[in-house]
């Protein structure tokens, strides 16, 4: 009897590829596997912010007012002055290709969790949510006011980074858009996010 | 001269036709002082006739039972946000009442921009989530559902555990119980609030997205509704499991009374028919069950009544309301 050695070889490269991050970690440790790419990603994003709030310093105060027409003025201005200090932005920036593969696992876990768990928050995701159709995939371009937002479930924001107050999670069908509330701006996007 | 006599008696036929149909279905304790008046309208922002439509009724009540403030459930604005989308959904449908000084506290849909928290009329203060205390022992919750990431639940859990044994009213756009077909209950939002509802004794939970009214079985000793018509309605959508009471063949909006343990309420179609009411006993916080403990009893309902009165449903001028003032800024996340 024969036996051949190949289905064996192959899964235990599978297996060694679905764990890298799992296999260096010492025995016990509780150390996050993801942490540097979850430190890269935030400082990416504070960055982000940080330029934002220095650019616009010059824009109209984004203020309460009893004038909505002055929050769509702010919104603007901020919006034009960031486009300025980051014309060479471009897809791929923030959600760089490895950052992308931990929000897609991440995701991928939230999303096949049981006791349907996993499918509620699918659910909650795309009901009501906006088609790809009406929202532009295009670093900086503006959210359109048209489109709902997302809804993006709790558990979901939890398992994410942590993003700055005025940064958010959005998702356009199977897309993530990161969102800057306070300018009404796409920041960046990854594509086929979700299953 | 016989035409004047006529088009008199004409006005004054309209006016009493009117007024009774009101005094009919008023039936809510309505007492002149000591109470809170409230009324409640959920996705209401569409600029369309059906939203003056219904404004128009919400406006006329009031002559009668004078509201002091509205909560509204989110989705204030459909499609665009510019001046002119505020001026047609908001300022022109609700001018009479906001021109009485009444005051609307928002929470955000999934049809709105986070910056509607800068609308000094939605009184949200600059913040997405936020609190306000308009009499003593009384205290409200506004949560932006479509976004609970961990400092919003974080503030949530502070400010309920300093609110001590006040009544503790929560609202919010996305009903965590649900019955509707289109939407039904979101189960993630119920996970994460409902632990926080259950220890440090919420009573109320309001919640609009589904485009009918629903009164639903007190869940674990809480009451839930969920007012989304108030411009948009969605026939056949509800009833199930969790119905106590539901109306989905017209817009509503809900008129409520808090008088000491007891919260009245009242839901007032486009018809001016009211297709529900009931009054809910507050329980103390000691009172009420751990989650694994029953239920507890269903609001009591009360019928409309057959009769015009002029005893509980007397007309108070606009003028004299005062809004409540917040008496707790919100804290920052």
């Amino acid at each position: 009897m024969k036996y051949s050695l190949r289905p064996y070889i192959v899964a235990g490269c599978l297996l060694m590829a679905c764990a890298p991050a799992a296999a260096q970690m010492p025995k016990g440790s509780n150390v996050n596997p993801d942490a540097g790419l979850v430190a890269e990603f935030t400082k990416k994003v504070n960055a982000y912010v940080k330029l934002r709030n220095g650019v616009t310093g010059f824009a109209p105060d984004l203020k309460r007012t009893e004038k909505p027409g002055e929050i769509a003025v702010a919104e603007k201005s901020m919006a034009q002055m960031v486009r300025g200090a980051r014309a060479d932005a471009k897809r791929g920036d923030i959600f760089t290709p490895a950052t992308q593969a931990m929000f897609r696992r991440v995701l991928l876990s939230q999303l096949t969790k049981g006791g349907g768990e996993g499918a509620d928050n699918k659910a909650i995701i795309k009901d009501d949510a906006p088609e790809p159709k009406d929202v532009p995939f295009k670093v900086n371009a503006d959210y359109p006011k048209e489109a709902p937002l997302s809804t993006v479930p709790p558990d979901v924001l939890l398992a994410l980074p942590k993003l700055p107050e005025d940064v958010q999670y959005r998702f356009v069908g199977k897309h993530l858009l990161l969102y800057d509330a306070k300018a009404n701006l796409i920041i960046d996007f990854m594509l086929n996010a979700i299953p | 001269m016989w035409t004047s006599r006529r088009s008199l008696a004409v006005i004054t036929l309209a006016a009493a036709l009117s007024a009774s149909a009101f005094a009919q279905d008023l039936t809510l304790p309505n007492k002149p002082t000591g109470t809170l008046k409230f009324a409640v309208i959920g996705d209401s922002g569409t600029g369309d006739s059906n939203q003056y439509k219904l404004a128009k009724v919400f406006t006329d009540i009031r002559q009668r039972f004078p509201y002091e403030f509205v909560l509204m459930m989110g989705d204030n604005m459909y499609g665009g946000e510019s001046a002119r989308d505020f001026q047609k959904k908001f300022e022109t449908p609700y001018k009479a009442v906001l021109d009485q000084g009444v005051k609307f506290y928002a929470s955000l849909g999934n049809h709105d921009s986070t910056n509607q928290k800068m609308y000094k009329p939605f009184n949200m203060n600059g913040e997405r989530f936020y609190t306000f205390k308009p009499k003593d022992g009384i205290r409200f919750f506004a949560l932006d559902s479509n976004y609970m990431d961990r400092p919003q639940l974080q503030w949530f859990e502070k400010e309920l555990a300093a609110s001590g044994s006040d009544w503790k009213i929560v609202f919010f756009h996305h009903p965590i119980y649900s019955s509707g077909g289109a939407h039904g209950s979101d189960t993630a939002l119920r996970d994460q609030l409902e632990p926080l509802f259950l220890k440090y004794g919420v009573d109320v939970v309001m919640a609009g997205h589904e485009h009918f009214y629903e009164r639903l079985k007190p869940q674990k000793g809480i009451h839930y509704f969920t007012s989304g018509g108030a411009g948009k309605v969605r026939k056949g959508d509800v009833g199930g499991e969790f119905t106590e009471k539901a109306f989905d063949q017209g817009f509503h909006f809900m008129i409520l009374e808090i008088d000491g343990d007891q919260m009245h309420f009242q839901v007032v179609s486009d018809q001016s028919k009211t297709v529900d009411s009931g009054i809910i006993a507050r329980r103390r916080v000691e009172d009420k069950p751990a989650p694994s403990q029953p239920a507890a009893p269903p609001a009591k309902p009360v019928p409309p009544k057959d009769k015009p009165t002029t005893t509980t449903a007397k007309p108070a001028p606009p003028s004299t309301a005062k809004p409540p003032a917040p008496t707790a800024k919100p804290a920052a996340p």
